[in-house]
């Protein structure tokens, strides 16, 4: 039990015959796949003409408006919305949380208002008579699991997880010649979707219409049922575009539920999309973690022991689990969990949850081991890996990119530079599961030669609308922008949630095995005509024509208008065979460090990253350009910071709560390291593992001083330097 | 100030809480005398609905809205642009960026009056999905942009850069794009859309959505 990932049941290896027989074939004769194609969306994003549930303006619709907990945690004793029903504009008024029941934190909803304008239904809001009796909370982790706390959660203010072991821990720490003794944590950030949570919704009778801002809108018209209590069939869930999930919009939460109530009660549409702040309080946030580490190296630079106390909150009730070690090597460990309860906004899965966690402390502990063996860091790693295969590349990533950084111009530990500007590099890897194991999708060819591809998944950024018709293009031999792809709706046929990176191999199978049928049942279609068997025909280039005598052939069209009356119209699901699991990377950073502020400016990163194959390379590197972009920000800025006596968030926005702009971004090179043969795997996750601990590195190897704490804030830069006797401006 | 004749004139959003300050002290206080009071100092307005006429993307809108309604709201609620979108609400972000007689605002944080008389661009106005503006090209050509939600103010701010520095350095680019914020990490390819669409005899905009693009861009 190395980790805490959790288990799934093992994806099948065993390729069905129709995997065998639409395997991908890459480099394909003039195909689309695995080239750089432009995102097809591309043109109404950048002209402001797709429309987001943001977006949705319905005849009649009215704003709803959250009613939520001043408190950290309070017992709601009564609620009176008459006055904010008499408001000005105010259509309908529903409780979420009856009396007698507890707000958990800072930002609970309570209930709901929906007014004819925006600001009408947030005075409304304010005229919502809620009477609370305040109990105790906790803002801070150590308070909320010290010995003598008072207990604020129902089942105890912590969990312990299960102790997990490995080797014998005495020995391998007998075999030590240094042992490493520190404690390493990360901060809770938050999702910060730049569109929010939330939905429009609108009835029809008993059949309810929600434009929702979704990772998965299969799922969301499942839940949403359920909460309503209507049939699922009496339900359509689209969302053509998102602005953002992150992991944390894969339920219909509160938000979504009540746009559904305030509409059926009010009898006209309801749009409820979250503020800014509401958004950072109550719209998921990953997890705090904190890692009280043990361990032992032997004198030639072999891990010998880890023994690890670990703790963290994901909020009023959710865990904080994360992998530990990660990725290297201990033969001896040992690694006991505790989720800490706190009063504030549960945690939501975030882009490669509990992985970028994980991979600080054990990265940043391994470059300390380093330096008490004096090896390099990367000769260290490379000491500590496990044994090299497809889906555990790290060593030969290490090695290209290493070359490729001019890693052999990296000093020792310490900038011996004169001046307060002092310079570093510093790497890290990651790991990744994807790897998708259902989805489905609809070809029609019609008589006038156009193909529709459908498939009920959505397009959180990442470019899976543009995957639609590259794949079927490169089927059926005609260029991407010949093909439509439809997504975004449960009209269409269901594919699960994008998240954990698996949206893309659970779909492209899906697309790949219809648009083959599809083809198939042309060419059948065909076969007559030109005289020939069908089995020995070829769709390239806008032509379908016999492999063994090119003189028999039909134009794309010519071959289409054969359909008559009836188009093609196939399904095809997900099968094994053409996806894959698991996917491995490695990244280096280099930074610059102003001892006398305290100030990090990352100079350049380099990423290299698998995912099996890649269909389209542009969108495949926008995604590992965002996850290191991600990782920069929760290494140098993003903190949610709640005040300990108040149990409030203090930066509920983006003026206080940093995100990175234009002037912090430094170069950033990617190498996609392409495993076609191994099928579609997906990239969202991994790329974001390991940057914050990258930098972390370099700040350390060009500074001396160790920082064990993200994110690395001026005065936590400062702070250290103080500790390792050097920086300040009198240094 | 500049003094208009579009109904209503035009306010400062100072001058605007100066005055609804000055209307309830008037009312409450001086009653009778409160006409009196408002003909002697700037036209007070609200809080109800009051008549504001815009001037968007070379086009007359007359609406009725309260005097609190931001630029963003009244055009993207009131008006029906969605183009241009709201993420901070608190002109940090740069996702509403519009361009007021020429100079970036964040219509987010800009009220809807005190923009009578003035000329506003939004993103819609730029170019549409079948006949991009350059920048918008250049946009897709780069892959600068993922979620999209952001997209449209960093493609405004662009325009505006561009109309400021035609043939940017790296440096002014970075600059002059510093007041909008990506979450997806698109900024590498949104700097590189820059660049190219200030770049001399830019963005070849023969590229389709769909086609396969042999652009060194896309090399990283």
């Amino acid at each position: 039990m190395a980790n805490r990932i959790p288990q799934r049941p093992p994806v099948p290896t065993e390729s069905t015959e129709a995997a065998v027989k639409y395997a991908w074939t890459v480099p394909g004769t003039n195909s689309p796949l695995s080239t750089s194609v432009r995102r097809v969306d591309g043109p109404l994003k950048t002209s402001g003409a797709a429309k987001y549930t943001y977006d949705i303006l319905r005849p009649g619709m009215l704003y709803g408006r959250a009613v939520r907990s001043p408190h950290p945690h309070a017992k709601i004793v009564s609620i009176d919305l008459s006055a904010a029903q008499r408001a000005p504009g105010v259509k309908a008024a529903v409780i979420w949380k009856d009396p007698g029941s507890e707000a958990m934190y800072h930002g609970d909803v309570v209930a709901a208002v929906a007014a004819d304008t925006e600001e009408r239904a947030l005075d409304a809001a304010r005229l919502a008579e809620v009477r609370y009796e305040v109990l105790p909370h906790f803002s801070r982790e150590a308070k909320s699991m010290a010995a003598d706390a008072t207990q604020v959660f129902a089942s105890g203010n912590t969990r312990a997880g299960r102790l997990q072991e490995v080797g014998d821990l005495d020995v391998g720490f007998k075999n030590a010649a240094h042992v490493l003794e520190a404690t390493y944590s990360t901060q809770v950030i938050t999702h910060v979707c730049l569109e929010t949570h939330g939905a429009v919704c609108e009835w029809n009778g008993d059949n309810l219409t929600a434009w929702v801002s979704t990772q998965g809108v299969h799922a969301t018209r499942q839940q949403l049922a359920r909460a309503l209590m209507v049939p699922e069939s009496n339900v359509r869930v689209i969302c053509e575009y998102m602005g953002g999930g992150f992991g944390s919009k894969v339920a219909a939460d509160a938000p979504v539920v009540l746009a559904a109530r305030l509409a059926k009660d009010a009898g006209v549409p309801v749009r409820m999309m979250l503020d800014r702040k509401e958004e950072h309080l109550d719209s998921g946030n990953r997890p705090s973690a904190f890692s009280k580490i043990r361990a032992g190296v032997s004198a030639d630079g072999q891990l010998t022991a880890f023994d690890g106390t670990t703790w963290g909150s994901g909020g009023a009730g959710q865990g904080a689990g994360f992998p530990l070690p990660y990725i290297y090597q201990f033969p001896n460990r040992r690694r006991s969990h505790t989720d800490v309860f706190i009063n504030a906004g549960n945690q939501r899965p975030m882009r490669a949850p509990g992985h970028p966690q994980g991979c600080f402390a054990t990265e940043v502990l391994m470059d300390e081991l380093a330096d008490l063996v004096k090896m390099d860091p990367l000769a260290f790693r490379l000491k500590n890996l496990p044994p090299q295969a497809s889906n555990a590349m790290w060593g030969e990533y290490y090695r290209i990119g290493a070359q490729r950084f001019g890693w052999d111009k990296r000093h020792p530990t310490g900038d011996t530079t004169p001046g307060p500007i002092k310079t570093g590099m510093g790497l890290s890897a990651n790991q990744w599961g994807g790897g998708g194991r259902s989805g489905n999708a609809h070809v029609d060819i019609m008589a006038d030669g156009s193909v529709v591809v459908k498939c009920g998944t959505q397009d959180l950024g990442t470019g899976t609308r543009t995957l639609l018709p590259i794949i079927a293009a490169d089927m059926l031999g005609l260029p991407v922008n010949a093909i439509r792809g439809e997504i975004g709706d449960t009209n269409l046929p269901f594919a699960g949630v994008s998240g954990g990176s698996t949206a893309t191999a659970g779909i492209a199978p899906a697309i790949r095995i219809a648009s083959g049928l599809a083809r198939d049942a042309l060419f059948a279609r065909v076969a007559p005509t030109l005289g020939v068997d069908p089995s020995t025909l070829v769709a390239s280039d806008g032509r379908i024509f016999a492999n063994n005598d090119p003189s028999k052939a039909l134009t794309w069209k010519a071959a289409c208008k054969l359909l008559g009356a009836e188009p093609i119209s196939v399904d095809g699901k997900w099968e094994p065979g053409l996806s894959s699991v698991n996917s491995s990377g490695v990244q280096f950073a280099e930074v610059q460090v102003d001892i006398e502020t305290g100030i990090v400016k990352v100079l350049r990163v380099l990423a290299l990253q698998d995912c099996g194959l890649v269909i389209d390379r542009l969108t495949a590197e926008s995604q590992v350009y965002g996850g290191v972009i991600s990782s920069i920000n929760y290494a140098l800025f993003e903190d949610r910071l709640l005040d300990r006596n108040t149990g409030q968030m203090v930066n509920p926005n983006m003026e206080q709560y940093l995100l990175a702009s234009m002037s912090d971004v430094p170069q950033v090179e990617v190498m996609l390291m392409d495993q076609p043969a191994r099928g579609v795997i997906g990239i969202g996750e991994p790329p974001t593992v390991p940057t914050a601990s990258a930098i972390t590195n370099a700040v350390r190897n060009a500074t001396g001083a160790t920082i064990r704490s993200l994110p690395l804030h001026p005065h936590r830069v400062l702070e250290a330097l103080a500790q390792a006797g050097m920086g300040g401006t009198s240094a | 100030m500049a003094q208009t004749d579009s109904p209503g004139g035009t306010v400062s959003r100072r001058d605007f809480f100066k005055t609804v300050g000055a209307t309830s002290l008037a009312t409450g206080v001086l009653g009778a005398a409160e006409a009196e009071a408002q003909t002697a100092g700037p036209t007070a307005f609200g809080p109800g609905e009051t008549p504001v006429r815009l001037l968007v993307n070379g086009r007359v809108h007359n609406l009725n809205i309260e005097p609190r309604v931001t630029l963003l709201d009244a055009v993207r609620v009131r008006v029906g642009m969605t183009g241009n979108k709201r993420v901070c609400d608190r002109g940090t972000c740069g996702a509403c960026t519009m361009i007021v007689d020429g100079r970036t605002v964040y219509s987010c944080s800009t009220l809807a009056i005190e923009t009578q008389g003035k000329q506003v661009r939004t993103v819609d106005g730029l170019g549409t999905s079948t006949t991009l503006h350059p920048v918008q090209e250049a946009f897709c050509a780069t892959d600068g942009m993922m979620c999209g939600f952001c997209t449209p103010g960093f493609v405004v701010a662009t325009v505006a850069l561009l109309e400021k520095f035609p043939h940017p350095t790296e440096a002014q680019a970075r600059r002059e794009l510093d007041g909008n914020v990506c979450r997806c990490g698109t900024f590498n390819r949104v700097l590189e859309a820059a660049m190219l669409a200030g770049r001399p005899q830019a963005v070849a905009s023969s590229d389709t959505p769909g086609e396969i693009v042999e652009s060194e861009v896309n090399r990283g």
